[in-house]
């Protein structure tokens, strides 16, 4: 059983090619950013119980125009029993399977699950842990870090996410530190990851962020000339 | 009379365009086809309608030559040589397609594009073969002034087409038509992803499902606006029934199936044979043309494509309100039986001079001209009544694509993020492709050039033309009351 919050059938900006999104409700930080806080409550009444089965049950209904399924949040890693049995179930249809994550539970923990998912897509939010306590109200930085050298090592990160808040922002980032470290992990470049920029827009926001306009081209266009120059595969 | 001077004095046509209006209206003097009363009949009411080939066809309607063939041998008729180089193929196609006739004056197919290319230019830097390609598709595109006209790709890669593909991006032109021949064991996916993101910046090339077409001959092109033809031949003619005129005639669904059905499909059977006798006896094409007579067709290579249109609204017709093709289980099921009962008449009916087709009629989803209101292309859902979900559409276009072997497609805009994630709309069309559905062509919805029902066309000539200005495209003219008509403006746009 999971609190599934929604799926969507048709997703294209949930990992390569057309996936079926499921969002999983509930999360454990809470981000400036978060364009859909509504989803971060560990309890709520439009969220639904729902088996593996059943979820599986709705993801067939897209078979054959997807090649996976990406299961994102809230955060999903809060609820593994249920990734594990969904993930086995996807796999009868020859689907990938990719995990969405904020990286603040370690993969280390969780072996079954890495070896029987495709690919984590991780949320790589700030490298300064003052700048990462700021921006999620977490504190403990370092299991992201942990997780992003796991994932990196044994082939599993399918791609890095990256949110570009605007400078002028009331919340600091330090988005040149994240790809500088980043940047340090051979695998991440020599397997090309993809490390997507994500440029901070306010929809949905809720926090004193709501209205910060959208990170302006240059800033983006910056990101991504120094990723580049990283050799990092950078995208925006 | 009236409508000879109508057209010499016409400030809507161009030269060009008086000039086949003027053939065409001189060749409808002529009374020579034998006509049963009853045929007429269904002419007079529109439910058959011979989609204005004339009165005495002197040629096949679609012609698709074995260029290869041309370009090994040369041509004789045409005093040209087997070209050596690149410079010398371009001259020699550009002659070539300039005496290859066809309904609509110019030629519908211009070959597998890419393949003929190909071994032309081993030996040239990209720059100097995009610049030559560029002059010849501005060429192509203003003498072949009617985008009933096609070139295939595919479904190899190869360093022609993905250059074509990238020329054609440039030049944002309605002529040629392209289509991508794909099949995911031959074709790699980045060469069409390639294509799908130049199909949504142009509406061209279109998909073309080649696992399943290449089962309909030995060897298959894609002209005019998605005709599955063989090469080396063609079709003798299309004629259509317009379903929804003929369901008008009663409410009694048993009546339209077994009576007024069968009847008319055996009167435009006939009246297509007929067409078909006077081509290949009286018309002397084979005799004379070139193409026929040095063998870059050969008459036994021609099919009769069985047309028929508005399966939609015949269906409907008989349901009650609320139950619609497309949304419904009933008028689907009812819409089956529709199709499968013209189906099973063509399978039976012996045609004449259809060699290659084991003298069948082949059925063609016909995709509606100018005229018809209220009346949707071929098997396609209505505009308006799309199914929510894009999987349903293409589901359901599966299972009656399965009917039609000479041309039938679906046509999608998508939203412009389809151009950031192109692999996603690739997985879609290997989906729908593993069902069983025939071909797909896709535009982005900010597209100047637009895809009416097979053609393409660009909104701003469009816009000429409404204003009452002469445009180069014969196809702008069909196109602009055919955008409106048919609501095309309105057809729902899938977002990914």
């Amino acid at each position: 059983m999971a609190l599934v919050r929604k799926i969507i059938a048709q997703s294209t900006v949930d990992g390569p090619g057309n996936r079926t999104a499921v969002f999983l409700q509930g999360c454990n930080i809470r981000c400036a950013y978060c364009h859909n806080p509504e989803t971060q409550s560990l309890h709520d009444d439009e969220a639904k119980e729902m088996t593996a089965r059943e979820v599986f049950e709705v993801i067939r209904k897209s078979v054959p125009f997807i090649r996976g399924i990406t299961i994102s949040g809230g955060e999903c890693m809060l609820q593994t029993d249920f990734l594990e049995q969904l993930i086995n179930l996807t796999k009868t249809e020859a689907l990938t399977a990719l995990i969405d994550s904020n990286g603040t539970i370690p993969f280390s923990q969780h072996r079954k699950l890495l070896d029987l998912c495709d690919g984590v897509m991780l949320d790589v939010k700030a490298w300064d842990k003052k700048v990462y306590q700021q921006l999620t109200q977490a504190t403990n930085d370092a299991i992201v870090k942990d997780n992003l050298e796991l994932l990196a090592k044994e082939n599993k990160l399918a791609e890095v996410r990256i949110v570009c808040l605007p400078k002028s922002s009331p919340i600091q980032t330090d988005i040149e530190n994240i790809l500088q470290h980043i940047a340090q992990h051979t695998e991440i470049i020599t397997s090309n990851v993809p490390v997507y920029l994500i440029r901070y827009r306010p929809y949905g926001v809720i926090t004193k962020l709501k209205d910060q306009p959208a990170t302006p081209d240059y800033e983006m266009q910056h990101y991504l000339q120094l990723a580049q120059s990283l050799y990092l595969n950078a995208r925006i | 009379m009236a409508n000879i001077y109508d057209i010499v004095t016409s400030r809507k046509l161009s030269y060009e365009q008086k000039v086949n209006a003027l053939a065409h209206a001189a060749e409808d003097t002529l009374d020579v086809l034998k006509i049963s009363e009853k045929t007429h009949f269904y002419l007079d009411k529109g439910i058959i309608c011979n989609l204005n080939e004339g009165n005495a066809p002197y040629r096949p309607r679609y012609i698709m030559p074995d260029y290869d063939k041309a370009i090994r041998n040369g041509v004789k008729f045409l005093e040209l040589e087997p070209p050596t180089d690149f410079d010398e193929l371009l001259t020699f196609l550009q002659i070539l397609y300039r005496h290859v006739p066809s309904i609509t004056t110019y030629p519908v197919f211009l070959g597998n594009l890419d393949k003929i290319i190909e071994p032309y230019i081993t030996d040239l830097p990209d720059e100097i073969v995009e610049k030559k390609l560029r002059n010849f598709f501005i060429y192509l595109d203003r003498t072949i002034t009617d985008s009933f006209c096609h070139a295939n790709l595919g479904p190899e890669d190869t360093r022609a087409g993905r250059l074509i593909l990238k020329v054609d991006q440039q030049l944002k032109q309605a002529v040629p038509n392209l289509t991508l021949k794909y099949d995911p064991d031959i074709t790699p996916d980045d060469y069409a992803e390639q294509a799908i993101v130049t199909s949504l910046h142009v509406a061209n090339p279109a998909i073309c499902n080649h696992k399943l077409n290449a089962t309909t001959y030995d060897n298959y092109g894609i002209s005019s606006c998605y005709n599955i033809l063989p090469i080396g031949g063609g079709s003798y003619t299309l004629t259509r029934i317009v379903l929804p005129r003929l369901a008008q005639l009663t409410d009694n669904k048993d009546e339209f199936l077994n009576t007024l059905l069968p009847d008319a499909l055996h009167c435009m059977a006939d009246y297509m044979s007929e067409r078909i006798r006077f081509i290949v006896e009286k018309s002397g094409f084979f005799e004379s043309n070139f193409l026929a007579t040095e063998g870059f067709v050969e008459r036994d290579r021609f099919v009769a494509m069985f047309g028929l249109v508005g399966l939609a609204e015949a269906a409907n017709h008989f349901m009650p309100e609320g139950k619609k093709y497309g949304n419904d289980a009933e008028a689907d099921d009812l819409a089956e039986q529709i199709l499968k009962t013209i189906s099973d008449f063509a399978a039976q009916y012996e045609c004449p001079y259809c060699e290659i087709a084991n003298h069948r009629l082949l059925l063609h989803a016909q995709v509606g001209i100018d005229t018809d209101y209220g009346i949707t292309s071929g098997i396609r859902i209505p505009v308006g009544d799309e199914p929510q979900s894009i999987y349903d559409h293409l589901r359901h276009s599966a299972r009656f694509h399965k009917y039609i072997p000479t041309g039938c497609s679906d046509i999608l805009p998508f939203d412009i993020t389809g151009k950031k994630n192109p692999a996603a709309v690739l997985d879609i069309v290997k989906g729908a492709f593993q069902l069983g559905q025939k071909y797909i062509a896709f535009y982005a919805d900010d597209s100047d050039l637009v895809r009416i029902t097979g053609y393409l066309v660009k909104r701003s000539e469009m816009e000429k033309w409404n204003n009452g200005k002469v445009v180069l495209q014969n196809t702008t003219q069909f196109g602009a009351p055919a955008y409106s008509s048919g609501h095309l403006a309105d057809r729902k746009v899938r977002h990914v």
